[in-house]
């Protein structure tokens, strides 16, 4: 599904990532998991075309979709949430939506996507009329979430989705994460959150200081002590 | 009659004006909300429009056309004309200058439309000369003539009529298409947008081509009252910029309401009071009630904190 071979990625001489190779299956859900500063977020906007790699190629479904233009890649079905939102303020949440499918011109596919991002996340539907600058963070997650599901992405990268919110919302992240996994589509997700994460994810990649350290199913990387130590907080 | 006559050639005059004003300052905050631009160069489109306008009228004229048909002709092909060039202009400057830099963007790109504008008004000099071209009146017949028992020629009506079914024609666009929402969703937030799958760079040089056409539609409509001229540019770009700050920077709505105080302002300033203070009047009180509300209210009557080009 998605490639990415020997990716190096420098904000001008300061290089942040070195070297990285990942793999993801179709269907899989992947977390992939570090400290602040670990190269996690740079990663997922240079695959997205945000941030131009130094080397390094990325290729998705057999394709190389190396430095293509954010837009490209997200009319190829990747959709990607990013850390900051993103989501229009000034619009209400049913225009945010609609234009999740921005490039679906299949009327009647819009509105039962619509449905379904209202059936995952009924609050939205209660506040569609409502602005989304005046949404309250776990609802601005919600709705940036439900815009990047509006175009049914093949794939969808969530950067720190449980960033910020009350726990209460982090769990009704992680429960939506879940049902995702019913429908087919293939999740990469960065968090901090590990614990929580690795209880979604069936595999998982570890960074530190720009580099994957670390790669393993969900239940080796639990039990390894390195994570425990790091990561998890156990001795 | 006489006081009635007067009443309606003040609401004529300022409804025209004011029309006018608020095209050209819908173009001007699209641009500023969407690209980020402060567009020095908009009253060049203006000025296009007008030269585009004059020669589209006297070629049209000359076919026989029903007497309606040519200026209808010239005011729609000018708009075309100046959209196309902006878009032109947009693709070879900012989507150059954007693709090296975005470091210092507002003030690179300020400069940038400074050097348009020199080079559109001196070109268009070079081209066409320093003769004034214009045209004693556009829609022949008289309005309102039955009515009022006073003769009131139609064309600034006309432009008003042509200002407010622009304006309605591109508020619809923007709140009912894809394509508009496409364009508020960039002026709210460029990274999303993209990640929407919306092309950046197509949406840049649509607004810029759209701001063109509002520009030239306004230009051309006008053309009986201000004949074309190379330099003709630069009263309707200050006027437009009066809008702005006066009502906020980067307001579309905003800029609708904000055109007509001003067009209200500036004939009430040229009337009634020109005889006090001199023919520099409707300057003097235009900037008079800008610097009182920018003392008030600095960021302009609608100004928000929530960026964007269209409420």
């Amino acid at each position: 599904m998605l490639r990415v071979e020997n990716l190096d990625v420098a904000y001008g001489h300061l290089q942040i990532l070195r070297q990285v190779n990942m793999n993801i299956n179709n269907g899989e859900i992947v977390a992939i998991l570090g400290a602040n500063g670990a190269g996690k977020t740079t990663l997922l906007k240079s695959v997205m075309g945000l941030l131009p790699p130094k080397a390094g190629k990325v290729f998705y479904r057999g394709e190389d979709v190396t430095g293509r233009a954010p837009f490209e890649l997200s009319r190829l079905g990747i959709a990607f949430v990013p850390e900051e939102r993103n989501i229009f303020q000034a619009m209400t949440v049913e225009d945010n939506l609609l234009l999740g499918a921005y490039f679906v011109k299949d009327k009647a596919k819009i509105r039962s996507n619509l449905k379904e991002v209202y059936e995952m996340f009924p609050r939205l539907e209660e506040r569609r009329k409502q602005l989304a600058g005046t949404m309250s963070g776990g609802e601005r997650q919600m709705l940036a979430i439900g815009r990047g599901l509006m175009s049914k992405p093949h794939l969808i990268i969530l950067d720190e989705p449980s960033m910020g919110l009350s726990p209460t919302n982090v769990l009704i992240v992680f429960q939506t994460i879940k049902t995702l996994t019913s429908q087919e589509v293939t999740i990469v997700i960065v968090e901090q959150n590990v614990d929580a994460t690795l209880n979604v994810a069936s595999r998982a990649y570890v960074m530190e200081h720009g580099a994957v350290v670390m790669e393993g199913s969900s239940q080796e990387l639990s039990q390894n002590d390195y994570v425990k130590k790091m990561y998890l907080g156990q001795s | 009659m006489e006081v009635l006559g007067q009443v309606w050639d003040f609401f004529a005059t300022s409804m025209m004006r004011g029309g006018m004003y608020s095209l050209m300052a819908v173009g001007l905050a699209l641009v500023f909300g969407v690209m980020n631009i402060a567009n020095f160069a908009h009253g060049e489109f203006y000025m296009l429009g007008a030269f585009f306008g004059y020669f589209i009228l006297s070629a049209t004229s000359k076919l026989g056309l029903p007497a309606f048909l040519p200026p209808i002709i010239c005011i729609a092909g000018a708009g075309l004309c100046v959209a196309l060039v902006a878009g032109i202009i947009e693709r070879t400057s900012f989507r150059a200058l954007r693709k090296r830099s975005k470091g210092q963007w507002l003030m690179n790109t300020f400069l940038l439309t400074l050097g348009i504008s020199i080079i559109l008004q001196n070109g268009s000099r070079i081209v066409w000369g320093g003769r004034y071209r214009g045209v004693t009146r556009m829609w022949k017949g008289d309005f309102l003539n039955s009515l009022l028992d006073y003769s009131l020629p139609p064309d600034r009506l006309i432009a008003f009529l042509i200002a407010v079914l622009s304006i309605g024609g591109f508020v619809l666009f923007l709140n009912k298409t894809t394509t508009g929402r496409a364009i508020r969703a960039v002026s709210q937030d460029e990274v999303g947008a993209s990640l929407v799958g919306i092309n950046l760079g197509f949406i840049h040089t649509l607004v810029f081509s759209l701001s063109g056409l509002l520009a030239g539609i306004a230009g051309a409509s006008l053309l009986s009252v201000t004949p074309a001229s190379s330099f003709m540019g630069t009263m309707p770009l200050y006027k437009s910029w009066f809008v702005l700050i006066l009502v906020g920077m980067g307001s579309i709505g905003g800029s609708i309401v904000g055109g007509l105080i001003l067009g209200f302002l500036e004939t009430f300033a040229t009337t009634y009071l020109s005889v006090y203070l001199g023919s520099g009047s409707s300057e003097f009180v235009c900037l008079a009630v800008i610097i009182t509300i920018l003392l008030i209210k600095p960021n302009g009557i609608f100004g928000k904190s929530v960026k964007s080009a269209v409420e």
